[in-house]
């Protein structure tokens, strides 16, 4: 019988802190909306978006845009369990010639478009050529 | 299997004998057609025998049928009974023929097609591939069907069991030999041997490479841009070989080795110098030559064919034009005995790529810059209208080129001529004294293209007939060699790829023709069908009327001492572009002398690209408008450009240099915003608020046939008269002859290429001028 009182008394508790990091009853309902679940765990950086990485005994993430390729290099291979050292421990090496992160920008107007490499049938005469 | 082979093999050895015979029987028919064989004596030492017998042979068989055609033609000629027609069995099906038909023309008759790859109708025969063997009743070995005349109450058995092993035994020789790359290769599809092989071939083959030696590899020829030549695939049926002497005239090409190592090729390395080249592709049996600017663009099932019309010279070919996805791939030529035969001239074939390039495919207004910018149509076409209110009647005048469609030159003439304009002009020069050109007769080619095969004269006036009209050339030669045709021209010496008298090329030789005093007037007058060919090149000078009226007189004088009838027809006027007879029969005044003389304050380029008229001939503030399918000349100087579409873009109505109507259509869509031509022109007459009384194609017709009724009767050739009376008003030019002497625009082969504003925007072409460019360079 003790043993279910504990263990109903242990779900309480995590439910209560979980309650808590989300901020009481109107975040908690507000992340439920936004994220679909409500987590607990330790927090353990942020990113440049600001996304806040979690492990309790998993890592995950908080999205604050909720888009999934807004997890910066730095951070995937943590994410990922391809490394237990998060770029707040050990922090990736960076070169000058390594480009920023970026979200995917598909679907938007900053879209990527790759140049046509088929040659249009018809060739224009452009009357301000330079002649040669 | 084995009595197939040894069919084979004794067929080779009757063909053997049957060459010796040819080879008596043609120095016993004389000589005098040396025209045909191979000269070079450097070579000729190297001609194998194969070569040498079936050269031989081709003033053999032509003497048959020119004693026939004395006789059909005659009247002048003594008049020989018909000869008696033989009776001959094809699979048992009676056919009463001429003698000396061979065979294969006998089974033609009746409807049976012997295959064959070496035997061309309108090539001497070579019988060397050995695929038309058929059987012969009580004949002991099968006979070669394209070379063995008949003989009275031959049964010809041509689907027995000993003919079908005679092509099987052929097929699987050519196959040791051939490679099997049809996936690859361009012939793919329309190929004579794969087609052959599925048919009469066996369904194995005794070719196993157990020594793993390869099959016999040979080394590629570099001809030129236009012909790709992969040798390995040749089966030597020489057809290109004769093709090339006979038909083009220019003996390139030519056999080397003999056996299996026989090669056909250049000897040297050395382009195919001529403007007929490109009919060697279609005549390949197999892939061994095939078009290069055509290389891997597609398989012949996958493209639509349109019929249609060349534009690119005066002749009016008949051609196919090949097209996928809106995209014309090539042009080939369609069959029609009376102007093209089955040939194509090489601009006409392959500056089609000139299509794509140059175009315009969007109304274009001069803004405030001086610079053209792209505009909408209805932009293009308030600005041009504005411009046409503006101008009074008498200051509005318009120039039309080359490649203008009669449907749109009726619509420009009507819209204009409501606004109150008379000056609608054509590019090309034709003397307007005289008779000038209300006189149809006076500029039409009047013998007609096949009707100069009878002639037995001709004299050209001022022009180079290979390169202005290579396949009115072509006939010429096609009379020389069969019919004893002599040639003279006055002009500069060029090469006809036949023997031709050059009288000179001062105006005084056209005058002593005239009176009479030449020494070449007796042959003239003593000529049976005269014929005279004036260049309109030749017209294009300052004294144009005074040579057309110097070839009036000749003309009119050899007519009268030669006392031909009516229908034979003396003068001929040689065009240079496609548009013009149409042009001139619609009315049009031929020359810009007039727009000169008076400049217009709005003037309509209707693709005049040839820069006869250029900015410093007309005022400053003069509004030119050009409308056409490519930017050149006439569209870099033109204040507004209204886009209109080429010849495989629309329906559309040409007059050949015959005075032959005939129609396009359209193979695919114009690009861009680019509309035809008449379209345009019907609604810019809207929006300048002239009233054209049509809106479809139909009406247009209805419209030009009201104006010419020739211009609607296809296919027809309109013939004109009133020769005498055009001579007798020609006396009221008062033009003197200037002493310059006659010359032509297009000399030698780099000359022919690029003309007009296509075939000056195709890369081919281009390519085409370098490579003769480079050849002239080369020892060779």
């Amino acid at each position: 019988m003790a043993k279910y009182i504990t263990g109903a008394l242990d779900k309480l508790k995590v439910t209560f802190d979980i309650l808590k990091q989300n901020g009481g009853i109107r975040g908690s309902l507000y992340q439920l909306f936004r994220t679909d679940e409500l987590k607990n765990g330790t927090v353990v950086g942020t990113d440049k978006y600001g996304n806040t990485y979690y492990e309790n005994n998993r890592y995950f993430v908080v999205f604050l845009d909720y888009d999934g390729s807004q997890v910066p290099a730095e951070w995937y291979g943590w994410l990922h369990y391809k490394t237990d050292l998060p770029p707040t421990v050990k922090p990736s090496v960076k070169y000058k010639w390594m480009v920023d992160h970026t979200e995917n920008k598909s679907g938007t107007s900053e879209a990527y478009m790759p140049f046509s490499t088929t040659k249009s049938k018809i060739q224009a005469w452009d009357p301000n050529a330079r002649k040669e | 299997m084995f009595i197939g082979l040894v069919i084979v093999a004794f067929s080779l050895l009757d063909f053997a004998l049957l060459r010796l015979l040819l080879v008596f029987l043609s120095f016993y028919y004389g000589l005098k057609k040396r025209k045909i064989y191979y000269q070079n004596p450097i070579v000729s030492g190297l001609l194998s025998g194969v070569q040498a017998g079936f050269m031989l042979r081709l003033p053999f068989l032509r003497s048959i049928p020119q004693v026939t055609r004395a006789v059909t033609l005659g009247g002048r000629t003594v008049v020989t009974g018909a000869p008696e027609k033989v009776e001959v069995f094809i699979d048992g099906q009676p056919v009463l023929v001429d003698p000396g038909t061979t065979v294969l023309q006998a089974a033609a008759m009746v409807g049976v097609e012997i295959p064959r790859f070496c035997y061309h109708e309108r090539l001497s025969v070579a019988g060397n591939c050995r695929m038309c063997l058929v059987e012969v009743e009580k004949s002991a070995k099968p006979v070669a069907a394209c070379a063995m005349p008949v003989m009275k109450g031959w049964r010809i058995k041509t689907n027995s069991e000993l003919t079908r092993k005679a092509r099987e035994g052929v097929m699987e020789f050519l196959l040791v030999n051939h490679p099997l790359d049809c996936p690859i290769c361009d012939q793919g599809g329309e190929c004579d041997l794969q087609d052959q092989s599925m048919t009469f071939g066996s369904d194995r083959s005794r070719f196993t490479d157990i020594t793993f030696s390869g099959k016999r590899a040979v080394e590629d020829k570099n001809v030129g841009p236009l012909i790709k030549t992969i040798m390995t695939r040749c089966i030597h049926c020489t057809r290109c070989i004769r093709f090339a002497s006979e038909v083009a005239g220019v003996d390139d090409l030519g056999t080397t080795g003999r056996g299996g190592d026989m090669q056909v090729g250049t000897y040297v390395e050395k382009m195919f110098l001529s403007e007929l080249s490109g009919n060697v592709i279609d005549l390949c049996p197999v892939g061994a030559l095939t078009s290069k600017p055509y290389a891997f663009m597609a398989r012949p099932w996958e493209t639509r064919k349109t019929d249609s019309i060349d534009v690119m010279d005066a002749v009016g070919s008949n051609i196919f034009v090949t097209h996928r996805t809106g995209e014309v791939l090539r042009v080939l030529p369609r069959t029609h005995e009376e102007i093209n035969e089955e040939w194509l001239s090489d601009k006409s074939r392959f500056a089609c790529d000139g299509l794509k390039r140059q175009r315009l495919v969007s109304p274009m207004v001069r803004d405030s810059n001086g610079k053209l910018v792209m505009v909408e149509w209805e932009d293009a076409l308030v600005a041009v209208a504005r411009a046409l209110q503006s101008a009074k009647g008498d200051e509005l005048a318009a120039i039309v080129g080359g490649f203008a469609d009669a449907e749109a030159l009726v619509v420009l003439k009507d819209m204009l001529n409501i606004l109150g304009s008379e000056s609608l002009c054509t590019e090309e020069i034709f003397p307007m004294d005289g008779a000038g050109t209300d006189l149809r007769s006076n500029y039409l080619l009047n013998s007609t293209i096949a009707g100069v095969e009878e002639a037995d004269v001709v004299l050209l006036i001022g022009t180079n007939t290979r390169f202005e009209a290579p396949l009115f050339n072509a006939r010429l030669r096609k009379a020389w060699i069969n019919n004893d045709l002599r040639v003279a021209s006055v002009g500069p010496k060029v090469d006809l790829t036949y023997e031709t008298e050059n009288l000179g090329d001062s105006v005084q030789v056209l005058k002593d023709l005239a009176e009479g005093r030449h020494a070449f007037s007796k042959v003239l007058n003593g000529a049976k069908r005269p014929v005279i060919v004036v260049g309109s090149g030749a017209l294009q000078r300052e004294d144009g009327a005074a040579i057309f009226q110097l070839t009036q007189r000749i003309a009119q004088n050899a007519r009268v001492a030669s006392n031909v009838g009516h229908d034979w027809r003396v003068l001929n006027v040689l065009h240079r572009v496609a548009s013009q007879v149409a042009a001139l029969d619609l009315g049009y005044k031929a020359g810009i002398e007039a727009i000169r003389a008076k400049p217009p304050k709005v003037l309509f380029l209707l693709g005049a690209d040839e820069g006869a008229i250029s900015r410093e001939d007309l005022p400053k503030d003069c509004f030119v408008i050009y409308q056409g399918h490519h930017g050149d000349h006439g569209a870099a100087m033109a204040d507004a450009v209204l886009p209109g579409a080429a010849y495989t873009e629309k329906s559309a109505t040409y007059v050949n240099m015959e005075g032959r109507a005939q129609q396009t259509f359209t193979a695919i869509t114009a690009p861009g915003l680019a509309r035809e031509d008449w379209k345009i022109l019907r609604a810019l007459g809207e929006v300048v608020g002239v009233k054209l009384p049509y809106d479809t194609l139909t009406q247009v017709r209805a419209r030009l046939t009201e104006v010419s009724p020739n211009l609607t009767r296809y296919g027809d050739v309109e013939a004109a008269n009133y020769f005498a009376q055009a001579v007798e008003l020609s006396k009221l030019i008062k033009a003197q002859p200037s002493s310059a002497p006659l010359d032509v625009r297009q000399k030698t082969l780099e000359d022919f290429y690029m003309t007009d504003s296509i075939s000056r925007a195709s890369p081919t072409m281009a390519k085409c001028v370098q490579a003769v460019k480079k050849q002239r360079q080369s020892k060779y």
